[in-house]
């Protein structure tokens, strides 16, 4: 820790700081044990930081190769992510990042192989055998193929069996070589270019054009590019790096402002004299909200979700006060939010046992999210299954508020590992002394809201039914990098 | 609010004694007996409306201090007078410090915003305890005042507990009574001591269903004592029904209730709970010294905790406990394996009407298909319908919510920010399997059936 942050409890912001004049592990085990000790928590806090990291590790890693870049991050996100696992958001910043490498890559070398498909007839063939030879070595099938003989449907099917073998058993993650893995899903997302590159790394065809592009599938074609792309990420990686660093550069300005995205919405979505319930204190529902309010008068009653989360709460309806100053956790102090009374919003504050009993006074439901789930489920503050659920009773409109950096593509069976189970002290303190000794205390944090419960979901991209999410979790997440910190994890 | 205002406070030092009476006062004649019951009848309703107007704008500030001062004169002059106008006067006694005292409390109110919820309006607003004793009418007896505040400060919660102290302290009020030379008790006492006694109570809390329950029903035994019986032997055979009424109605029907509700439980089951209710926590007693091996989740809720004495007591017999808040409900209801709720009142629609949280407790366990049992006694039982949890409710100071040195301790001062402490909460009948009461297990929809049956034999 530097010095100047002695005396200061740890948080997002001296972590930030702290960043410029560390040593890079230095800085990854810092901010591993901020997040084991919840000086960093909350989505955002957690996505900011992690990006920041990943982008002193990327900026500080030793070309060698992409896949030795991409072995280094998921290395470091299967540590922070070790260390505080139910903070999906760590996961997803490293997944966007991973995808995004590999995207950068693939766009690299597809100039690259456009290039020199262009300009040089000679070096194509030399390149493919080695790409097809890596390719061999990497697990395809020894037997009768020869990169003379063209039959894309024999490769392509001992291509399917491989991938579908490593989806099975993924066993041994950091053996494996690093761009094999790839899968469908992703080859799809800019496949002109590389069908153009397909026919040269394939072809010691006279015309390549002759074959119909059709007829390679995916998955052979990305995994040959990725190799080729490590053999000779070397050359380009200054480039590539510039690119990756700007990448990361573009998901931490995504992460600022995306609640002014998100709030853009608000609107389209808030009509005047509504009455909506709330919980908790979030950022983006504040930010949502505040909008509404420039435009349209409204009023908002707010469920506190004591004991986690009503100091914040709190604040956030009444404005600072001396002692919440004191144990600000993350950025609240230098971005200080408005509270929502004086932007004209008339608001109500109710203990959460009243919600049921205001619900049929409510037209509509915004809830904040700590985590969103592929299924369209959500993970908020606890007591957030409540509202939805006393919400869906009186068939009223439940929306949910949240960036696309909470959108996890995990989908584990078992929700309530997901679960965090607070301090049990928050309830009973240790002023009741008989009461601790005799009493077993449960503080769940957090709560799991299937998707049937909620209506609407609003991200930074728009307004979407919760069946539609697992559409934007495949675009934003590479399908091989789901599970890149536990391999052996199966569904 | 001035509109109203302007009327009663113009020229409150001479014109007190007339000023009230356009309001409260019935014709002197023989029809007035009637009338007040009625009214009587009504008091609670009639308070509210009596604040509504009675809330006055800076000429209350005058108007308070003359008006006490006229108020012994007032009477002293009224007691020289004939007995009849001695009740008018009487009649308008018991009203113009309720007034003063009224009108006195929300006197700092007006310069501020209003932060009463919009929706929640119609509801009165219970006042802090101090002002309670301040204004109270000199005729509340000394053991409802202090019934008064103990209910006010939540000494005193719970309908049962409330219901039993109520006709304890009435008994007391009856005790002390002697009846007027040329007055009948049947005719006096109800309008001219009891009334009194009831709007005091109801001015520190809203009354309780199961008291508004005794309170017709003590009404109606005073109005059934002969004239002719001696004023003692009146006075103790009312007050022997008041003891055997809380034998019948409240102790011997938890017991019932709860034997019948211990009988439910079986070896292993996890029984779910919600704030505190007497009759609950005796079921679980008498289950767990029946040796039935089980275990209790409490769900409790602020600002009232009253679940952390429950929890305390039952861990106390050795219980296995576990204790949770309402916002870790949905994680609490998949263990348990019943749901008890005590009540405040069994709406005639079958709708239970109770703490605040009560429903959603209801929804979650309806939600996880967990038996949902009500244990309530038939005293709580009332012909009112609910739909909704607002049209009738509690609501309680906003203050209590307010954290100390926490974020909302100068809310008032927060333009736009309302608290809402709500009381209870009506959780729907489908959400409840069966109803626990001494004269039988029914389903919700037999609520009225009960009720009817309960008041016929009464009546």
């Amino acid at each position: 820790m530097p010095s100047l942050s002695t005396g200061y409890a740890p948080n997002l912001g001296v972590f930030l700081k702290s960043l410029k004049s560390q040593q890079l592990e230095a800085s990854i085990e810092n901010l591993i044990s901020l997040l084991k000790r919840r000086q960093i928590k909350n989505s955002r806090p957690c996505a900011i930081a992690t990006a920041h990291l990943l982008l002193r590790v990327v900026a500080r890693f030793k070309w060698t190769d992409v896949g030795k870049l991409l072995e280094r991050i998921q290395e470091v996100g299967q540590r922070l992510i070790q260390a505080q696992p139910r903070e999906m958001v760590v996961g997803n910043i490293v997944r966007r990042v991973l995808g995004m490498i590999r995207d950068e890559a693939k766009e690299d070398r597809n100039e690259d192989a456009s290039d020199s498909a262009s300009n040089s007839q000679l070096s194509s063939p030399k390149r493919q055998s080695s790409d097809l030879g890596h390719l061999r070595n990497a697990g395809g099938p020894p037997t009768a193929f020869s990169p003379l003989r063209f039959d894309s449907k024999d490769v392509v099917q001992a291509m399917d069996s491989n991938s579908d073998d490593s989806f099975g058993s993924k066993s041994s993650a950091n053996h494996r070589p690093p761009l094999i893995t790839s899968h469908t899903s992703y080859a799809v997302t800019n496949n002109v270019p590389v069908q153009h590159s397909m026919f040269n790394l394939l072809s010691a065809m006279p015309s390549p054009l002759a074959t119909p592009p059709g007829v390679s599938s995916p998955q052979g074609r990305s995994s040959v590019n990725m190799s080729s792309v490590a053999h000779r990420a070397a050359a380009s990686s200054n480039d590539l790096k510039a690119e990756v660093i700007s990448g990361i550069e573009e998901i931490i300005d995504e992460l600022d402002q995306v609640d002014e995205q998100i709030a853009s919405y608000a609107q389209e979505h808030i009509h005047s004299n509504e009455t909506i319930l709330t919980h908790s204190s979030s950022r983006s529902v504040q930010k949502f909200l505040l909008k509404a309010a420039e435009k349209r008068k409204f009023t908002v009653i707010v469920a506190e979700s004591y004991p986690n989360d009503h100091e914040a709460t709190h604040a956030a309806v009444a404005g600072k006060s001396k002692s919440s100053l004191d144990d600000s956790d993350d950025m609240d102090s230098d971005t200080f939010l408005k509270p929502l009374p004086k932007a004209g919003i008339t608001v109500i504050q109710v203990t959460d046992a009243a919600i049921f009993a205001v619900m049929s006074r409510v037209n509509k439901v915004v809830l904040a999210t700590h985590a969103v789930i592929a299924n369209g489920g959500l993970i908020a503050a606890a007591g957030a299954r409540g509202i939805a659920k006393a919400a869906s009773f009186h068939k009223t409109p439940v929306i949910v508020v949240s960036g696309v950096y909470k959108l996890s593509p995990e989908y584990p069976f078992e929700f309530e590992s997901l679960i965090e189970y607070g301090d049990p002290g928050s309830i009973i303190s240790y002023h009741d002394g008989p009461l601790v000794d005799s009493v077993e205390v449960d503080n769940p944090v957090y709560d799991y809201v299937p998707p049937h419960l909620v209506d609407l979901y609003i991200t930074n991209l728009g307004a979407h039914a919760p069946s539609y999410l697992y559409r934007i979790v495949e675009d934003h997440y590479k399908a091989e990098d789901t599970n890149f910190h536990n391999p052996e994890f199966q569904y | 609010m001035p509109a109203s205002d302007s009327a009663p406070s113009p020229d409150p030092s001479t014109v007190v004694p007339p000023a009230p009476s356009p309001t409260i006062e019935p014709p002197k004649l023989t029809g007035a007996e009637l009338k007040k019951q009625k009214q009587a009848e009504k008091a609670a309703r009639r308070a509210q409306t009596v604040i509504g107007k009675a809330v006055m704008p800076p000429p209350a500030a005058a108007a308070g201090p003359s008006s006490a001062g006229l108020r012994p004169e007032a009477a002293n002059a009224a007691r020289g007078q004939q007995r009849r106008a001695n009740a008018v006067s009487s009649s308008s006694q018991q009203d113009i410090p309720t007034r003063s005292k009224k009108s006195g409390s929300p006197i700092e109110e007006p310069k501020e915003e209003d932060k009463t919820i919009e929706f929640f309006r119609h509801l009165t607003k219970t006042k802090a305890y101090p002002a309670g004793l301040k204004g109270a009418n000199k005729d509340v007896h000394p053991a409802v005042q202090v019934l008064g505040l103990q209910m006010s400060n939540y000494m005193i919660c719970g309908s049962s507990a409330r219901l039993v102290a109520t006709l304890q302290a009435f008994k007391k009020v009856i005790q002390s009574y002697t009846t007027p030379p040329g007055n009948t008790l049947t005719r006096h006492f109800t309008s001219h001591v009891l009334s009194p006694q009831i709007e005091f109570l109801a001015s520190c809390r809203p009354l309780s269903i199961s008291m508004g329950n005794a309170i017709r029903w003590l009404k109606l035994e005073i109005s059934k004592v002969d004239i002719d019986v001696p004023d003692n032997e009146a006075k103790e055979g009312l007050c022997s029904a008041i003891d055997s009424f809380i034998q019948e109605r409240v102790t011997l029907a938890s017991q019932v209730i709860a034997s019948s509700a211990a009988e439910k439980i079986r070896d292993g089951d996890v029984i779910l709970t919600y704030a505190k209710s007497s009759v609950v926590e005796r079921a679980l007693v008498q289950a767990f010294e029946a040796g039935k091996k089980f275990s209790v989740i409490v769900i409790d809720s602020r600002p009232l905790y009253e679940g952390k004495h429950m929890a305390a007591a039952l861990a106390n017999l050795g219980m296995e406990v576990r204790y949770a808040l309402i916002s870790g409900l949905s994680h609490s209801i998949r263990r348990a394996t019943k749901v008890f709720l005590g009540a405040h009142a069994m709406m005639s629609n079958g709708r239970l009407f109770s703490r605040v949280g009560t429903a959603l407790v209801g929804m979650e366990a309806n939600s996880y298909d967990k038996p949902v049992l009500v244990l309530c006694e038939t005293i709580k039982f009332t012909e009112k319908v609910a739909l909704d949890s607002i049209l009738h409710n509690e609501i309680a100071p906003a203050d209590e919510l307010v954290i100390p040195d926490g974020p909302l301790e100068n809310w008032r001062d927060v333009k736009g920010l309302q608290l809402c402490n709500l009381m209870y909460d009506v959780t729907p009948a489908e959400f409840l399997q069966m109803i626990i009461s001494e004269s039988g297990n029914v389903p919700p929809t037999s609520v009225p059936v009960l009720h009817r049956l309960g008041n016929e034999s009464q009546a």
